[in-house]
Parts: structure tokens; C-alpha cells; sequence
């Protein structure tokens, strides 16, 4: 009798001892509901800082972080990156006034500045100069030697009006005499060119074309990449891509900007910023530095293709 | 003191009720016992098992949210990250709610629709370098496992997801129901199980109490079958075996009785046999001898006048006289004539007038018999009501006494009683005891019954009845045979 009360005592103990033993931080009724507050604006008007998206959002934040920093130090003001999915995208941002400044593509300026008037504001200068080039990127393991090897592969864009992504190898194509719809039996837009050089990496493509500045940041960051890819041909020379600012941009802001991002290399506190970025320093640009890509672009129709 | 108290009431509870309800008991007891643990244990260990697998499930939905959501917020693509947050709940039934919050506090997608509740949002958060921090919310819903995992090291944000243990609640309610239906269908099933089985533990117990009623109705004939073989079988046969030497001892009890009536009533009627004898010789021969005996002396007293012999033969005359009269009186009272020649009713009017003149104590006599009855019906009744009266006289001390004979279709009754001092019946030693009995076995020999009714000063009563059917087919009987 004692023995079976005992047990009894035990497993109540037991079942006593299942019940969760988290502490309870608070009670809620899920079911009262009420409106959100609504977003009370900043104490100072932030400078809207939009990137293109050359390499992914997250790399973004990741990369410019440093840059926004010090931008907020100097400047005194608070820093807001803006970030969108296409290069078109942020164009329009920057149409409409939406952003103060932009980290945008070779091409999208050139479409800017055809369209709207968009402004260059300056430009990095990365090892001694302000060029860049598109490579051709292929699998390690693949056996092409050219463009015209990939025929009837799976080839992955950047960015619609992405010069080293999309209009570059659009235009070896036209060379070979094809459109990339006849050529390749499938294309992708991986929309930023980190996401390009994974995507052969994982062999998802057998192909693509990406900014070399982006290419060499990435194998800096993670150099087992060179075991995976390898580069098939170099473009020409290209202008590289800008800083640039909104027509409607007051000229005072403009200035200051200017002036800071100018000064940033002569300023040992934006030695990181500027590491963070891959840029040595920024420099003037002239907007005739981009016309030998203008007569590329005339004969891409960037606008043509949407993803 | 309590618990004794407790366990005497069980034994007062067990003790009253049946073998097939202590047995039923039993059954249903270890069936609920055997459940009820089993359902403990069972809610025990689903519980820890479901609340560990729930917060591990919240930890991975969350981080897996965490990760996806960061691109739509970089890209302030706001529709991609409430799509996120809807199928994540839409894809796991036990996510309540998921909601994305900026640096700045600001919920920026959420599932909850139409309004959101403000008093879960400071409930918790996470720090930038914390992989995860899930607490515990008691919500109007039961409890919630709500996981902060911070988007980009908490740079764009923390994601919130709240995972509710409602399905684990309904599994372990699940659960007891099915449980507790398979501990109600198995105490159904061992309940018919246990009847059955008390059906045949019972039925032999059963039958050996009536075969018992039966043996001590004096019914020694039922054998009890033996069913099993197992202890209520071994009960059967030492039953049987009991019964069979019962039965035995019974017969051979009987043949003694018999010979005893046999031996009591040769006994009486050779006693009566010789006592008739006897007084008839004393009448007879004794009686004529001791009057011729007289009459010599009285002749010689009439021829001797003057002779010194007179008045001896006179003396002689008169103790011959007196020696007469005694032995008339010891013939009398040895078997009046009257009883055989006139019947019992003048015979006892004789007794009780004479004792009535020698003890000088008034008695009523009622005799109402229209006819002769049996002879030793006759010599019972007046060899019991002699006996009486003799008692009455030498202990009773009663003023006085009355007797009351009649018969009442086939049975004669004779009431004879006193006002004297009584006596205490249950007295079983002494002169009046073997007295009491010889008048008793006197009446049961002619299948008849004496009842005493007696009590110190208040007299006593004793009740006769002889029953004349009986003793007719008795005497019919032993005819034929």
C-alpha cells in the first residue's frame, strides 16, 4: 500500500516537473489589437546614400558601412543607405530626388545623364586609375576559350542596363552575330555581380560577365574562389562607374559632398572607409571619359530588356 | 491516525460488498491505477519532448526568417517581406506570429492584421552579436515561445517570431482522450471479463451454501459437482466427503433412536404388564386370601366368646382389615381396574377425588371424551397426570389445582395446573428433571409433546398433546407388517 503510494507520488512529481520551467517574461492578449504608431520623422534630415546593386544587399551594408560612418561623422548629419533591386530602380530614385548622392553603374549614368540630366560628382580611382573592365567568367573545370564557346549554355546576367554584365557580352554576341535569346539556351539576372560569380562558382551558370573591380574585391574576400572560376577574356577599358547626384541636388550639398569625398584620401580617419570600398581615392571626372561606352550602349538597347 | 481511519473504512466497504464486486473492484482498480500512470507518464514525456521540439522549431524558423528577410529590407522591398512573413506562418501551423522591426523600434512587417499587439513588442529583443534569445510570453492564447534573432548583426533589424504550444496542447489532449476512451473500453472489456470469471469463482461457492442450507435442513442427499480443479474443487469433495459421513452418522443416530422408542416402549408396557399383573393378583388372590382371612377370625371371634382369645382375633381381625384396605389401595394405584374396565376419563376422576381426599387440596376436573381412546394413549395421559398430581402435592405447595382433558379432532390434549411455588424449568439435574423427562418420553413415544411452563411463584403449567391419527396409521402400520 505505502509502496504504491510512493510511486503514485513520484509520477505526480514527475508530471509536475514537465511543466515548462522557462520564466514567463510577460502576458499578452494576442487579440488586442491597435494601430502601430505612426513613423515619427528624424530629429535631422538624413543624407540618402543609394548604391547600385553591384554586389548583394547584404555585401552592401557589409562594404559601405565604414563609408556611411564617416560621411554621418563629417557631415553631422545622419547617413541612410538606400539600396534597390535594379540599377533602373535607383535611377528613379534619384529622378525624383529621392536620394541625395549614388554609387551607380558606368551605363546607368550614361542613361541618367541622357534622360534626366544626371549629374557626376566623382569618381574612384582604383590602382592609379578610373577604369574598369568587364570579364568573361567561366567554371575552372570548363573547357571554353571564348564567347562563342558558350553556345547553347546558361549564361547569367547582371543587371539589365549593366555594362559589364549585360551590355558587354550582349555585344560579343552581336559580334558573333547572335542575340543572347538564339545563343544561349538559357539567361538569367542574378541583379549584382557577387551573385553572378557565385552562380558559376556553383556551376547554376556555365558563364557570365562581371565588373572587375567587383571580381577582384570578391577574390580578395575569398580567394578559394580562384580554385573554382577562372576568367576567359577582358573587355576594353571602360570609364568607371561614378558618384553622381541628382540635377535637382542643391548646389551647396553638392559642394560640400564633393569637396568631402575629394579630401577623404588626404584624411587618415577614412582610411578604412575608403579599404572598405576598394577605392584609393575619389577623384574629378569628365563625362567625355564615358563616351567610348556611349557608343556601346547605342547599339544595346538597355531599356528593351526588363527582368 | 487518518490514514488508519481511512483504511478501516475500506475494510468496512470491502467487507459488506460481494466476491464479484471485490473482484470487480479489483479489476476496475488495477485498470485505473495502470491508466491513470500510463497517462501521466505519456503527457510527461510528450510534453518535454514537444516543448523542447517547439523551441528548437522556433530557434530555426527564426533564424531561417532572420537570414531571408535581410535582402527585401536592404531593398525596402516591404510586399517581398510581409509574402516572407506570411508563408512562414502559412508553412508552420504552430508560428502565431512573425514581425520584422527596424534599429529604430518600428515594426516594419507583421502578420497580424488590422492592428498590432503593442505590449509584445518590448517583451523581448536581441543584442547584435546574439545568435538567438527566445523567452517565454503567457498570451491571451496559452504560451508562446518568442525568438529575437538579429538581421545583419541587429544593423537593419531583428526579426520576432512567436511560436505557440496550442497544437501541442491539442496533442496532448489528443492524447488523454484516446488514452482515457482505451482505459474506458478496457475496464468495459475486464468488467464482462470479470464477471465471467466471478461467475465461475461463485458458482460452486454458491451451490455449496445451498447444498449447506440443505444438510442443516437435515437434507443430506446433495453432492456438490466439483468444477475445477483448484481449491473451491478440493472444498466440494471434503464437502461431499463431509456430507456422505453427516449422512452416515445421521442413519445410524436414527436406527439408535429407533431402537431406543423400541426398548423405552418394551420397557413401559412390560412395567405396565407387570403392574397389572400384579395388582390383579393382589386383588385376586391376595385380597380373597386376607378376606377369607377376616372372616375366619371373625368366626373365631364369635364362637370364642369369653375366651382369652377374643380380643387377640379381634386385633388380628383389624389388622387384617387394615393389611386389606392397603393392599387394595397399592392395587389401586399400581393400574386401577377402573382404567381398563371404564376408560380414562373415569379413571382420572377416581385419581384426582382420591388424591384430593388424601392431600386435601381442591382441583377442578374437566374431562371431555366421548369415547375410549387407544389404550396406551390412555395409560400415557394417566401415568403423566399421576405423576403430576404427585409432584403438585409433594413440591408445589399450591392452594390449588385444576385438570383439563378433551379432544379436539385427532388430537386429545391434557392441561394439568398450579398455583403453587413453580419451578426454574431449565433445571436439568435432580429428581423432578428425570421426572419431567420420563413423562416427556412417555409422550413422544406416541409421537406426542409436553411442554413445561413454569417460573418460581407463579405455578405451573403443562400442556399435552397426543396426537390419534398418527398413532392409528402407527398401529396400521405395524399391523401390516
Amino acid at each position: 500500500m505505502k509502496k504504491i503510494i510512493l510511486l503514485l507520488t513520484a509520477l505526480f512529481l514527475i508530471s509536475c516537473a514537465a511543466i515548462p520551467q522557462t520564466e514567463i517574461v510577460g502576458n499578452v492578449d494576442l487579440n488586442n489589437l491597435q494601430p502601430l504608431p505612426t513613423l515619427v520623422g528624424y530629429e535631422a534630415v538624413p543624407l540618402r546614400v543609394a548604391v547600385a546593386a553591384v554586389i548583394s544587399p547584404k555585401g552592401t551594408v557589409e562594404s559601405y558601412s565604414p563609408f556611411l560612418s564617416y560621411l554621418e561623422k563629417k557631415l553631422n548629419r545622419p547617413v541612410e543607405l538606400v539600396q534597390r533591386r535594379t540599377y533602373l530602380e535607383v535611377n528613379d530614385l534619384i529622378e525624383h530626388s529621392e536620394v541625395d548622392i549614388a554609387f551607380v553603374c558606368t551605363s546607368a549614368y550614361i542613361q541618367g545623364h541622357d534622360t534626366f540630366g544626371m549629374e557626376l560628382l566623382a569618381a574612384p580611382q582604383v590602382d592609379g586609375a578610373t577604369i574598369y573592365n568587364s570579364y568573361l567568367i567561366v567554371p575552372i573545370s570548363s573547357s571554353a576559350k571564348s564567347m562563342k564557346d558558350l553556345r547553347g549554355k546558361v549564361f547569367a546576367f547582371t543587371d539589365p542596363i549593366s555594362l559589364s554584365g549585360r551590355v558587354y557580352p550582349t555585344y560579343l554576341l552581336r559580334e558573333l552575330g547572335f542575340t543572347p535569346e538564339e545563343f544561349f539556351a538559357r539567361t538569367i539576372f542574378t541583379y549584382s555581380h557577387d551573385e553572378a560569380i557565385r552562380a558559376v562558382a556553383t556551376q547554376v551558370a556555365d558563364g557570365t560577365a562581371v565588373d572587375s573591380l567587383v571580381y577582384e574585391y570578391a577574390l580578395a574576400r575569398d580567394p578559394s574562389l580562384a580554385e573554382k572560376i577562372k576568367i576567359i577574356h577582358t573587355s576594353p577599358d571602360f570609364g568607371i562607374p561614378p558618384v553622381v547626384v541628382s540635377p535637382f541636388t542643391r548646389p551647396q550639398v553638392k559642394a560640400e559632398i564633393r569637396n568631402l569625398l575629394l579630401e577623404m584620401a588626404d584624411d587618415p580617419s577614412a582610411a578604412d572607409a575608403l579599404l572598405a570600398i576598394g577605392v584609393e581615392r575619389f577623384v574629378s571626372i569628365d563625362d567625355s571619359v564615358y563616351d567610348s561606352v556611349r557608343s556601346l550602349v547605342g547599339v544595346i538597347p538597355t531599356s528593351a530588356v526588363q527582368p | 491516525m487518518m490514514i488508519k481511519r481511512i483504511i478501516q473504512r475500506f475494510w468496512t466497504i470491502a467487507g459488506a460488498v460481494s466476491v464479484r464486486a471485490k473482484i470487480l473492484g479489483i479489476v476496475l482498480g488495477f485498470i485505473v491505477l495502470l491508466g491513470a500512470g500510463v497517462i501521466i507518464q505519456s503527457r510527461y514525456a510528450l510534453t518535454a519532448t514537444m516543448t523542447a521540439q517547439l523551441e528548437e522549431q522556433s530557434v530555426s524558423v527564426s533564424r531561417d526568417v532572420a537570414a531571408r528577410a535581410a535582402d527585401p529590407i536592404l531593398l525596402n522591398d516591404l510586399l517581398g517581406l510581409h509574402d516572407l512573413l506570411t508563408e512562414t506562418l502559412d508553412n508552420n501551423p504552430n508560428v502565431r506570429y512573425a514581425f520584422i522591426v527596424d534599429p529604430q523600434g518600428q515594426v516594419i512587417a507583421q502578420t497580424f492584421e488590422g492592428g498590432f499587439p503593442l505590449g509584445l513588442l518590448p517583451l523581448n529583443s536581441a543584442n547584435p552579436n546574439e545568435h538567438h534569445h527566445t523567452v517565454l510570453i503567457q498570451t491571451s492564447e496559452g504560451h508562446v515561445w518568442d525568438t529575437a534573432v538579429p538581421i545583419l548583426d541587429g544593423k537593419i533589424g531583428t526579426a520576432r517570431i512567436g511560436l505557440s504550444n496550442a497544437s501541442m496542447r491539442a496533442a496532448l489532449s489528443t492524447l488523454t482522450a484516446q488514452l482515457l476512451l482505451t482505459i474506458i473500453l478496457v475496464s468495459a472489456t475486464g468488467v464482462l471479463v470479470a464477471v465471467f470469471l466471478t461467475w465461475i469463482l461463485t458458482r460452486p461457492i454458491l451451490e455449496l451454501v445451498h447444498a449447506t442450507q440443505s444438510v442443516a435442513k437435515g437434507d443430506f442427499t446433495p453432492r456438490v459437482p466439483r468444477w475445477a480443479d483448484d481449491e473451491i474443487g478440493d472444498l466440494a469433495d471434503a464437502f461431499n466427503a463431509m456430507t456422505e459421513e453427516l449422512a452416515r452418522a445421521d442413519d445410524l443416530r436414527r436406527d439408535r433412536e429407533v431402537l431406543r422408542r423400541q426398548l423405552m416402549e418394551k420397557v413401559i408396557t412390560t412395567q405396565e404388564d407387570e403392574r397389572r399383573r400384579i395388582a390383579r393378583e393382589l386383588h385376586d388372590s391376595t385380597s380373597q386370601n386376607l378376606t377369607s382371612l377376616i372372616v375366619g377370625l371373625r368366626i373365631m371371634e364369635t364362637n370364642c366368646a369369653q375366651c382369652s382369645a377374643q380380643s387377640k382375633a379381634t386385633d388380628l381381625r383389624q389388622v387384617a382389615s387394615k393389611t386389606l384396605d392397603e393392599v387394595h389401595d397399592l392395587s389401586m394405584r399400581l393400574r386401577p381396574r377402573v382404567l381398563d374396565d371404564l376408560g380414562l376419563a373415569a379413571a382420572l376422576e377416581r385419581l384426582v377425588h382420591e388424591w384430593q381426599a388424601r392431600y386435601k387440596i381442591p382441583a377442578d376436573v374437566v374431562i371431555q371424551l366421548s369415547e375410549r381412546l387407544p389404550g396406551d394413549v390412555e395409560t400415557a395421559i394417566y401415568r403423566i397426570v399421576q405423576e403430576t398430581l404427585t409432584n403438585i402435592a409433594r413440591h408445589a405447595q399450591a392452594k390449588s389445582a385444576s385438570l383439563l382433558v378433551d379432544r379436539r379432532g385427532d388430537i386429545v390434549r391434557a392441561i394439568v395446573e398450579d398455583d403453587g411455588v413453580g419451578f426454574d424449568i431449565n433445571t436439568n439435574h435432580g429428581e423432578r428433571h428425570l421426572g419431567l423427562l420420563g413423562m416427556r418420553e412417555r409422550a413422544e413415544l406416541l409421537n406426542g409433546t409436553l411442554v413445561v411452563e413454569s417460573s418460581p411463584e407463579h405455578g405451573t403449567s403443562i400442556y399435552i398433546e397426543i396426537p390419534l391419527m398418527d398413532r392409528i396409521n402407527v398401529l396400521l402400520n405395524q399391523e401390516q407388517q
